[in-house]
């Protein structure tokens, strides 16, 4: 007994000279940085268990080696973290006071003070049996967050900034460079070898180690537990790297330690796929900066929200961006074969481009281009002097001739992105829409949203980009974020929704034989300005996408209808699409009349009629509303959409008891849905039913935690109810958080210099080369 | 199982661990001035050079690159550190003349800077050394990581040249 007992110990202690010694060397040396493409060594022999065998009973002996390998892991992590923090806190910047070590990010930390980089393994430990999600992180965004020129560029103007510095840095770096944050680095005097982890971003165990989600603020609101690689038979953490034997005798304790099931969430991606600019940071005012995680929770993929335009099944963010493949390198963690993606393939093609990257640039292209994330439609076209819509283009008959000047409607559906396009940091990426028109040899009659020489957009692109702007109405154009006080002009597609671009062009009066007509949506990472900010304005063209695009051939004499592209929408969808895209740009009547065409074509389909109901109202046309709504809910009794919008419109009539149906209604269905609660809450606080109506804005604040109204309304409900302090709470951030009345005049500032955005601030407008000053041909003339 | 006696005994061997570790870490943080150098901190030269560095760092003039020096001495051995910034409008031609310094050949780096080449230049057997020289925008930085031992027990050939791409990397990153 006491000899296997002490071969037991042998065994599993047996790694401890090795694994102690490349920590030695690692803390005392900067770690080599390995290429995405050199080998690893092959992994440990491993031999998984049958799935359904239960784990592994551990002898007496095996366990006391355990224990007693946990509590020197323990100590050493104690000991280690103390001396760290007794080298750093001396000298660190306390800018936000010691009880705040990191702010202006919201990240926090297991425990008291700072965690020393050692405590984090390395990604090359992890990699050793995660050799395939180690060599897809390598090449991936979250590895390289904070090492990338794309990112210190803008980082290192606050840090030489001479009235914030390097602790304001904390803000970005909290998602950029987490370990750099928390072990204390970002101060003047740093005592922190950063060569330890500025190479690698957010590396496997700063993920792997959070145990709690604070919130859905955003800005890293997260706690990072001291990493551990597995927990004991109690699920008790071991710190640091243990032996891999140790992890193959126990799978399933390393995947309590690492797998928590946050990291399925989508709140998990919202820690860092959110983010504002807090007074801390700006010494200004909360500022909104990107929001993936709402457009998410908005869109159809969450099932949360009743009055998407369309439905889809449930998918979370790591649905579309960790999808499961077939691994090429060894994978302890792989499932019959396959890995959930830690690529994460999104838009940013500027970062495996530098690094050459290439898999990861050429699969980030795929993803972009294989999602049917987007739907490119020339619906329509429209003759100068004619009010008739030639509509949609390909099912009807129409003529052209020479020397007519023609508009082209483009509808651009956001079909199936989780978000809005573009979702983060529109001042930096790029997504427009270019548009051709060519005779039959090829010769350019139109082309707006080209590509200038110098690699400029054309200034008159309808971009989907926006314009963030300082106190004295400047672009904000090195993403120098702490000086945003406005935002000019921001210009995306929400998800699910659709937008109308329209073009002005004249057939030239000797044209023979066709015109063709092409609508393509173009990405770049990232815009040109900001690279020329970068490395100066001779460095290599980035890669420009095409996401998606649409041709249509368009005879001069006589077109008849002809066979739908494969890839088109149904017509009813065609204009549904131009509905709302009508809707978003208040063009009431015209949008009304698209959903109409929807309802001829699909006269049993309620959110036709839902459509023009919720058209009507935005219209103030209520009666014509209420019509449509109750024809919706005739069709369906138990539509949740129609219910909402009837709920409104009882609310205009005065019927207190069926506008509160509605709503609970609603709420019971989706109890997520902001508006809802949001509606319901108001209904209640109309009634004077303080509790019922505080129950409705609480709720709303946890699934919306910057809400206006919630923060507005609970300051006065807290008030009446004695609750002073938490009243005073939700005032303060409801002033913090409500658009300064200044900001217009900043951003008009900035839209008086340039009158090129100007014109693509005003929803309704149109891109045309005929009369630019004019804004195109206007009817009538 | 252990005993009470025996737990308290060891906790207590923890904590004069702790206290003992506590106290030379901050002895030895404070033994160092702060040092200046923009591109890199002293903790950060001393990993790469593989033991404690002390470091200097020197302001540019118009004609004389900013230098940041991070020498280890020992009684058979020194290393060395060596970074120089120039900001000059005349980067190419600063480029070419110093790649010229380079004693073996010159290797284009990836994702240094906007253009950078690693190469060895040692110096007639006295000093053993690899080079980065590179640039961001319009500085140009040469990076010299070097010991004066052949066969040095931290700094052999293959650690200089894995070493000082961690150097390069963090020197161009501060300069973006």
């Amino acid at each position: 007994m006491k000899k296997t007992q002490t071969a037991t110990i042998l065994m599993v202690c047996g790694m401890l000279p090795l694994i102690g010694a490349a920590r030695d060397k690692t803390q005392q040396s900067a770690a080599p940085q390995p290429s995405a493409n050199s080998s690893i060594s092959p992994p440990p022999a491993y031999t998984p268990r049958p799935k359904d065998a239960p784990p592994l009973e551990d002898t007496p002996a095996q366990r006391e080696a355990i224990a007693a390998w946990k509590l020197k892991a323990v100590q050493k992590n104690d000991v280690a973290r103390a001396a760290h923090n007794a080298a750093v806190a001396p000298a660190y910047n306390f800018h936000y006071g010691k009880n705040n070590l990191f702010t202006p990010g919201n990240i926090k930390v297991q425990g008291a003070g700072f965690i020393q980089p050692g405590a984090f393994p390395t990604a090359e430990y992890c990699g050793t049996c995660h050799q395939e999600a180690y060599t897809q992180w390598r090449q991936a965004l979250h590895s390289n967050a904070f090492r990338t020129p794309f990112y210190r560029t803008s980082v290192n103007i606050l840090i030489r900034d001479k009235t914030r510095g390097i602790a304001f840095a904390r803000h970005c770096d909290s998602c950029h460079n987490p370990i750099g944050v928390i072990s204390g680095a970002l101060t003047e005097d740093s005592k922190v070898d950063r060569a330890r982890f500025d190479s690698d971003g957010l590396t496997c165990t700063t993920c792997h180690s959070v145990l709690s989600l604070d919130s859905t603020n955003g800005n890293a609101s997260v706690q990072v537990g001291v990493p551990a690689v597995i927990v004991d038979e109690k699920g008790e953490r071991i710190p640091g790297m243990v032996p891999f034997d140790m992890i193959l005798r126990h799978p399933e304790r390393h995947s309590q330690a690492v797998m928590h099931d946050l990291l399925h969430k989508p709140e998990f991606c919202a820690a860092c796929h959110k983010a504002n600019l807090p007074a801390t940071l700006n010494d200004y005012k909360f500022i909104r900066a990107f929001t993936a995680y709402d457009e998410w929770q908005q869109s159809k993929f969450s099932q949360r929200n009743p009055l998407t335009f369309y439905t889809a099944d449930f998918t979370t963010c790591q649905g579309c961006h960790m999808k499961r493949s077939a691994i090429t390198h060894p994978d302890y963690g792989a499932k019959d074969g396959t890995l959930v993606s830690h690529r994460w393939l999104a838009g940013n093609t500027a970062v495996p481009f530098y690094y050459g990257f290439d898999e990861q640039l050429s699969k980030t292209i795929d993803f972009l281009r294989a999602g049917n994330y987007l739907n490119v439609d020339i619906f329509a076209i429209k003759k100068v002097n004619d009010d008739k819509l030639i509509a949609p283009l390909g099912r009807v008959s129409y003529n052209l001739a020479p020397s007519d000047t023609v508009e082209a409607y483009v509808v651009v559906q956001n079909k199936n992105i989780g978000h809005s396009l573009i979702p983060e940091v529109r001042d930096l990426y790029e997504a427009w829409t270019e548009f051709t028109v060519k005779d039959s040899s090829g010769n350019e009659i139109y082309h707006s949203g080209f590509l200038k020489p110098d690699g400029m957009l054309d200034p008159r692109a309808h971009s989907f980009t926006n314009r963030p702007v300082t106190d004295e109405g400047e672009f904000v154009d090195n993403h120098e974020v702490f000086t945003i006080h406005s935002v000019a002009y921001d210009n995306t597609v929400p998800a699910g929704r659709s937008v109308l671009v329209r073009y002005q062009f004249r057939i030239p009066a000797n044209i023979t034989g066709a015109i063709t007509l092409t609508a393509r949506i173009n990405y770049r990472h990232l815009r040109q300005s900001y690279l020329n900010n970068i490395f100066g304005k001779d460095h290599p063209a980035y890669p420009v996408v095409e996401i998606a695009s649409r041709t249509r051939t368009l005879k001069i004499g006589e077109n008849q209808p002809e066979d739908p592209d494969p890839a088109d929408n149904p017509d009813w969808m065609r204009w549904n699409n131009l509905g709302i895209a009508l809707l978003d740009q208040f063009q009431y009547q015209e949008s009304v009349q698209a959903f109409t065409e929807v309802i001829k074509l699909r006269p049993t389909y309620p959110d036709a009629y839902t459509n023009v109901g919720l058209t009507e109202i935005s219209w103030e046309k209520y009666d014509s509303a209420r019509t449509a709504i109750r024809h919706a809910l005739s069709l369906d009794p138990n539509n949740i959409r129609a219910t909402y919008y009837d709920g409104l419109l009882q609310r205009r009539a005065g019927n207190t008891e069926q506008e509160i149906g509605d709503f609970r209604k609603v709420v019971g269905m989706f109890p997520e849905s902001r508006d809802a609660r949001r509606e319901l809450g108001i209904t209640y606080y109309q009634q004077h039913e303080n509790e019922k109506a505080l129950e409705q804005f609480e709720a709303l604040q946890k699934i919306d935690p910057d809400d206006l109204t919630a923060h507005y309304n609970l300051s006065i409900l807290y008030r009446r109810m004695g609750r002073p302090e938490e009243a005073a709470k939700q005032q303060d951030m409801f002033i913090d958080k409500k658009v300064d009345d200044g900001a217009p005049t900043y951003s008009l500032n900035y839209l008086r210099t340039h009158p090129e955005i100007s014109t693509e601030s005003i929803p309704w407008h149109v891109h045309s080369d005929l009369d630019e000053g004019a804004g195109g041909v206007e009817h009538g003339k | 199982m252990a005993s009470n006696f025996e737990l308290l005994a060891a906790s207590r061997a923890a904590l004069r661990l702790t206290l003992m570790a506590v106290m030379f870490v901050a002895l030895s943080a404070r033994a160092h001035a702060a040092n200046n150098c923009p591109w890199i901190n002293e903790a950060t030269a001393s990993g790469i050079i593989g033991a404690e560095a002390v470091g200097s760092y020197t302001d540019p003039t118009p004609s004389q690159p900013a230098v940041c020096n991070f020498v280890q001495s020992g009684p058979s051995v020194t290393r060395t550190l060596r970074i120089t910034v120039l900001q000059t409008p005349h980067f190419q031609d600063l480029l070419q003349a110093e790649n010229k310094t380079c004693t073996g050949t010159a290797t284009p780096m990836v994702a240094i800077g906007n253009e950078a080449i690693a190469c060895s230049a040692d110096d007639r057997r006295k000093v053993f050394a690899e080079r980065v020289v590179g640039r961001v925008r319009d500085q140009v930085f040469t990076i010299t990581l070097s010991t004066t031992q052949k066969d040095d027990s931290i700094l052999n050939r293959f650690e200089l040249k894995t070493r000082i791409a961690t150097a390069a990397e963090q020197v161009s990153g501060n300069l973006f």
